[in-house]
């Protein structure tokens, strides 16, 4: 595309906008089609599951029922890590990104509103419409993993039947929410997207490209300083082990295999794919440093909590920090060789 | 663009920029239609800073000063009388630099003390004498660590200097953008409440006991005649950024600290003796300005205000009657805001300056703008004035 940009701007300015326009909304419309779309799909048809199997569980606690609950928040949450870096459209109304997952909770804000909600103990806030207007902590996935991955979560269970219906309603929160993205998405703002160029929620065609553009980048260095750098710590000894993303779950190292999948999606999926804005001969180092990362995340131990536990598991963190940093340069490097900014004072403080 | 400095034009001012030879002031007196004049930070992509002067000309933007920076501005604060301009450092920097407004040239950089920062932002007193900065005593104990601090203002254009007199409490900790109101006598000052040290950076040292507030100070004496605070639930909403129209009505910008999904005013307006009035948006839009207003202004008809808010890549027009939100424009990374004849002027990180018709909602895009390669910084400043 920058090829083809430098050759447009010498048959003159009106041309090029014009043709710049057009070239950004097709690289907008396959990004969409191609990748976010099947990603928002995936994440709508994970919950239902959940759904299910909660509503069993709650039928019969059993150690059999609470593993298949655990096994389908696990698929559910996978699908939420394919989609967790679109921060951008539908999933910003009605505050529906913090009520999927208010993470990370530096205070411990989610939990503490879990544990009023369960000592209060009211049915009636449980109903779908009423839930929806509890606290964003008790909504989203952190409440249902600390319900169903504590030590005694099979104990609980079955002494409190109101931690169950608990689980039910984020379970069918989650549905709610998933599925409402997922149509928002379909139905809407693949429309938006594709009429960006006409002014109104985008300012242009390149303005929808560049929320895509910030998805991938800023989106490899939080996933490396939120799920990687704040757990490491300085060596070791001073690892945070509960500061990962899903450490009652164990599953912070699969979360993390499938962001970098997304991401690497996001980027060189569909066609044209959004890669085409960069320089072609940034484009191989890009590639590159994805499959060293995928390569290393693979050679990873699945649970980080073990990984945590030993300096060879660690080693392998911090190989997997040191990748997300490199990667981070380099897309960092390609975006600063095309005419496109990120931000400048959205990411200033004053 | 305080209300000091838009006042400060007078005849005789006109008459002795004409006689010097700046030509803006005389094309004012010859058709009362002189092209708009503004200065801006800025940087470019390689992290440079500069100060840019500009002209609004038949819809193009025509850059008439690039005055490299010792570090990244802010605010642009412009002495009339003395053809004086001094760029702010943006906190924690230190350098104040001197511009000679006949010539659109550097003529002194100066730095506050090194138990000092500034917060990018300065006022002149109407007559030109005097100028103040807020500043950080980061030293200090406590909560109690803003300054305001008064600087003589000596000589004209390349010989203007400031010297550095005393200083006074803001009454609180934090402070950024300050103000004259219409009196010429009154500072109203927006103390942010974060307490920053330089040796954490930009670190938040005060997250759960920060306490902004707005203060109105006497810019001869320093006292505090009136300090405001917010109700306690949002005592995480940092008062940034300022501005007042003609009958002394204050507007605040706020940038929240606290929680992100969190629903909190990010705008206020203000009239002595009463309280705060925070203002919200809709349950749809408030979410998506994504707690961070960057610079407020108001249009000239002294009702409507506009509200950048360049992390929800949105600029919302409020009226401040009703306290509603009356436009709404999809504007990337946009920050500097500037009141014109017809609307706003505003500028963004992504090269943009643009004018909103306030009458239409129409939207002209300056030419040349975008041809600097360069991201425009928080504040669009007048020149001298020319209306």
């Amino acid at each position: 595309m920058y090829r083809l940009l430098c050759g447009w701007l010498l048959l003159g300015l009106t041309h090029a906008v014009h043709a710049q326009n057009t070239e950004w909304t097709a690289v907008n419309l396959a990004v969409t089609d191609a990748v976010v779309l099947p990603a928002y799909a995936r994440f709508a048809a994970s919950t239902p599951p959940l759904l299910a199997a909660s509503e069993q569980l709650c039928a019969a606690v059993t150690e059999g029922n609470l593993a298949a609950v655990q096994q389908a928040f696990g698929a559910a949450f996978a699908a939420w890590q394919g989609v967790q870096h679109l921060q951008f459209g539908p999933i910003t109304y009605f505050n529906w990104n913090y009520r999927l997952q208010f993470w990370p909770d530096d205070n411990g804000t989610a939990l503490r509103q879990l544990d009023a909600l369960l000592v209060a103990a009211d049915p009636a806030v449980l109903e779908s419409a009423a839930f929806a207007q509890q606290s964003v902590g008790v909504q989203g996935f952190p409440a249902l993993e600390r319900l169903l991955f504590a030590d005694d979560s099979l104990g609980t269970l079955q002494k409190q039947p109101y931690h169950c219906a608990v689980v039910r309603a984020i379970a069918n929160n989650l549905n709610d929410i998933s599925t409402a993205v997922a149509a928002r998405w379909r139905d809407e703002f693949r429309t938006t997207v594709a009429n960006a160029d006409e002014r109104g929620f985008f300012e242009s065609a390149e303005d929808a490209t560049i929320d895509y553009l910030k998805a991938v980048v800023e989106s490899v260095r939080r996933v490396q300083q939120q799920k990687l750098a704040a757990v490491l710590g300085e060596n070791r000894a001073a690892a945070r082990g509960r500061r990962a993303e899903a450490w009652r779950s164990d599953l912070s190292v699969p979360a993390l295999r499938n962001n970098v999948a997304a991401l690497q999606a996001l980027l060189s999926e569909g066609s044209p794919a959004l890669s085409s804005v960069f320089l072609p001969d940034d484009l191989p180092a890009i590639d590159s440093a994805f499959a060293t990362l995928q390569q290393d995340l693979a050679a990873t131990p699945d649970s980080m909590n073990a990984a945590l536990a030993d300096e060879a598991g660690y080693a392998a963190l911090q190989r997997i920090h040191a990748d997300l940093d490199a990667l981070f340069e380099l897309l960092e490097a390609a975006v600063k060789k095309t005419d496109l900014y990120l931000g400048f004072n959205s990411l200033d403080g004053d | 663009m305080s209300i000091g400095a838009r006042s400060g034009l007078d005849r005789r001012s006109v008459l002795l920029l004409a006689a010097l030879g700046w030509a803006a002031p005389a094309r004012l007196l010859a058709d009362g239609a002189a092209p708009l004049r503004l200065w801006s930070a800025a940087s470019d992509r390689e992290d440079r800073h500069f100060l840019i002067g500009f002209a609004v000309q038949e819809g193009a933007l025509k850059a008439f000063a690039r005055l490299p920076l010792p570090e990244r501005g802010h605010h642009v604060a412009s002495a009339p009388s003395r053809a004086l301009l001094v760029s702010v450092a943006r906190r924690p920097g230190s350098s104040l630099v001197l511009v000679d407004a006949t010539t659109a040239s550097v003529t002194a950089e100066l730095r506050v003390p090194a138990d000092r920062h500034l917060y990018g932002h300065g006022v002149f007193s109407p007559d030109g004498d005097w100028f103040y900065t807020t500043e950080n005593a980061f030293n200090e104990p406590g909560d109690r660590s803003g300054r305001v601090v008064r600087w003589r203002v000596s000589g004209h254009g390349a010989s203007a200097a400031l010297t550095r007199i005393d200083e006074f409490p803001t009454g609180g900790t934090g402070p950024h953008e300050l103000l004259l109101l219409p009196d010429g006598d009154t500072l109203v000052i927006a103390n942010g409440g974060i307490r920053t040290h330089p040796s954490w950076d930009r670190d938040i040292l005060n997250l759960d006991t920060m306490q902004p507030s707005l203060a109105y100070v006497d810019r001869h004496s320093g006292r505090v005649l009136e300090q405001h605070f917010l109700p306690a639930e949002f005592h995480q909403s940092s008062i940034r950024h300022l501005d007042a129209n003609a009958a002394g009505e204050v507007v605040l910008g706020m940038q929240f600290e606290g929680a992100a999904f969190l629903t909190v005013p990010l705008l206020a307006t203000h009239r002595r003796g009463e309280a705060l009035r925070p203002l919200l948006a809709t349950a749809e839009l408030q979410p998506r300005l994504q707690q961070y207003v960057g610079s407020v202004r108001f249009a000239r008809d002294g009702r409507h205000v506009a509200a950048t808010c360049p992390r929800g890549n949105l600029l919302t027009v409020w009226n401040t009657g009703s306290g509603q939100v009356v436009q709404q424009l999809r504007a990337r990374d946009n920050c500097g805001v500037y009141a014109t004849a017809k609307g706003f002027l505003y500028s963004t990180g992504m090269g943009k300056v643009a004018e909103l018709d306030l009458g239409t909602g129409a939207l002209e895009e300056l030419a040349d703008a975008e041809t600097l390669d360069l991201l425009w910084d928080n504040h669009l400043c007048a020149d001298l004035p020319t209306a």
